[in-house]
């Protein structure tokens, strides 16, 4: 990615805000796009399961390819598509997955919140039949 | 539910062994569990019926109970345990608390006596239930004009003290959790918050209440820093004389001794819960993102007008064959005089050169939309 060496070759980065806590910021260049995520985290319980889940995700970074092993500062998760990941897949569909990926992500810890809480609640249950 | 077993597995595997073995065995095991709990089996051949058990375990309160030994009500707690198959031997053996003589010759011939032997492999869990027991027994001996009493320190779990206060009409057991990870505090911390709502509500009322505080309580103020310095927070459970009628008691002290373990082993099922959820979403996201790569089998590269020919119907195939077969009747006819070379001469002048067309190129075919 032109970064250091050929600064004339970046284009103007854009950032998208829902609010202070999610944002998406796309950073373009002439062979390559980068796009960095910041995950709503509500609470604690939500913090910890956005960065058990994310983490577990970046790590396996070579099974989606373009997925970032570390994200950029101040965000969660970074993609980056270079123009060999455009001729290795479908534009189109590549861009689906960028969706379905964001979308996934707030789906995925907010299930997994309530199936936390739901344990919980079941495990606390059991524990007092004891009595 | 987890289920926390009484009995301890390898010492009811090896009191089995010697009941059912077909002729008398010399048997002379030492078995340690838990770090700090040791049990020495003997059984000769000479005493083919009669096994002999010493058990040597740290005891709840290391301060009320050590220059005792173990108290009448511990004893009389493991007597029940079965009067006919277990005689307690004075004095206990060097270096264990209590001996037992066990005549497996007494024991009946049916379904009964692995429940027997179970129960004889649970005397550890009877000797420090039995001490926690006599504490909540007399819940309701208080006197008012006494001061309160100082909280208790037990030790259940290594490294894992927990309180016994005697309050007016209950007894209020205090639980500092500690964990070594933060997001095991997490998991903790939302569970002990589903405790108490469970707790707090009308169908749950006879159960003792719950309590979770980041704080220490005020009772344990006194206390030193290192049993007071947690990152779990304190639970606290009011006991009251209704925990403990009966069959009751037995089941709240197991419950109590207990809650460490069982608080423990939901948050390690939650992280696996979690850690099988995420692997299972991955797979999802690989699936979609495979989705979209562009297959080999997908590309059809087509060269020359051969090829092409092929994937052409078999109607034009018919025409133009045909065509064919009339344009050379046609030439026949026209070229009757034969000039020498005139047929190379005609081949390279008077031949109308074949323009491309989509009979041949090499055509790059994929199926979704190109750039």
């Amino acid at each position: 990615m032109p970064f250091m060496t050929s600064p004339e070759l970046l284009l103007n980065p854009v950032l998208i805000c829902r609010n202070e806590a999610e944002k998406c910021l796309i950073e373009t260049s002439i062979n390559s796009l980068r796009i960095s995520l910041k995950v709503k985290q509500a609470d604690e319980l939500e913090n910890i399961l956005a960065k058990k889940f994310l983490r577990f995700l970046s790590m396996r970074a070579e099974a989606f390819q373009v997925l970032r092993r570390k994200p950029v500062q101040g965000y969660d998760i970074s993609f980056l598509i270079t123009n060999y990941h455009c001729e290795e897949l479908q534009k189109q569909k590549l861009i689906d997955f960028i969706v379905q990926f964001m979308e996934d992500i707030d789906k995925e810890i907010s299930e997994l919140k309530m199936s936390v809480s739901t344990r919980g609640r079941l495990v606390a249950t059991e524990f007092l039949k004891q009595f | 539910m987890a289920s926390f077993e009484r009995a301890s597995p390898a010492l009811k595997e090896i009191l089995l062994r010697i009941y059912n073995a077909e002729k008398p065995i010399e048997v002379d095991y030492h078995l340690y569990e838990f770090g700090s709990v040791e049990y020495h089996i003997k059984s000769s051949v000479s005493e083919p019926q009669v096994t002999y058990l010493s058990i040597s375990t740290p005891f709840l309160s290391q301060g009320v109970f050590l220059s005792y030994g173990l108290s009448p009500f511990t004893l009389k707690m493991v007597r029940q345990i079965s009067t006919d198959v277990l005689h307690i031997v004075e004095p206990a053996n060097d270096g264990y608390q209590l001996t037992l003589r066990l005549d497996f010759s007494k024991l009946p011939h049916n379904k009964e006596s692995l429940k027997i032997i179970t129960e004889v492999s649970s005397v550890q869990a009877v000797i420090l239930s039995s001490q926690l027991k006599e504490m909540l027994q007399n819940v309701n001996s208080w006197d008012s004009s006494q001061a309160m009493y100082k909280p208790i320190k037990l030790i259940y779990h290594p490294k894992e003290p927990f309180y016994v206060i005697r309050q007016p009409q209950k007894i209020v057991a205090v639980f500092p959790m500690r964990f070594k990870d933060n997001s095991d505090v997490i998991i903790a911390t939302s569970f002990f918050q589903e405790l108490m709502d469970v707790v707090s509500l009308k169908k749950w009322a006879k159960v003792p209440p719950c309590n979770w505080s980041p704080i220490p309580p005020l009772e344990l103020r006194g206390e030193s820093f290192e049993d007071l310095s947690t990152n779990g927070g304190f639970v606290s459970f009011d006991i009251s004389s209704h925990h403990v009628e009966g069959k009751r008691l037995d089941k709240t002290v197991w419950s109590l001794l207990n809650f460490y373990a069982y608080v423990k082993h939901h948050v390690k099922c939650t992280r696996g819960f979690i850690q099988r959820r995420m692997r299972r979403r991955l797979d999802n996201l690989v699936e979609v993102l495979e989705k979209s790569r562009v297959e080999d089998g997908q590309i059809k590269k087509v060269q020359g007008w051969r090829k092409m020919r092929k994937m052409v119907g078999s109607k034009s195939k018919m025409i133009k064959r045909r065509w064919g077969d009339l344009g050379k009747k046609i030439k026949r006819i026209r070229f009757r005089i034969k000039i020498h070379g005139f047929a190379r001469f005609r081949r390279r002048w008077l031949t109308v050169p074949s323009f491309s067309s989509s009979t041949a190129y090499t055509k790059l075919q994929t199926n979704g939309n190109n750039n």
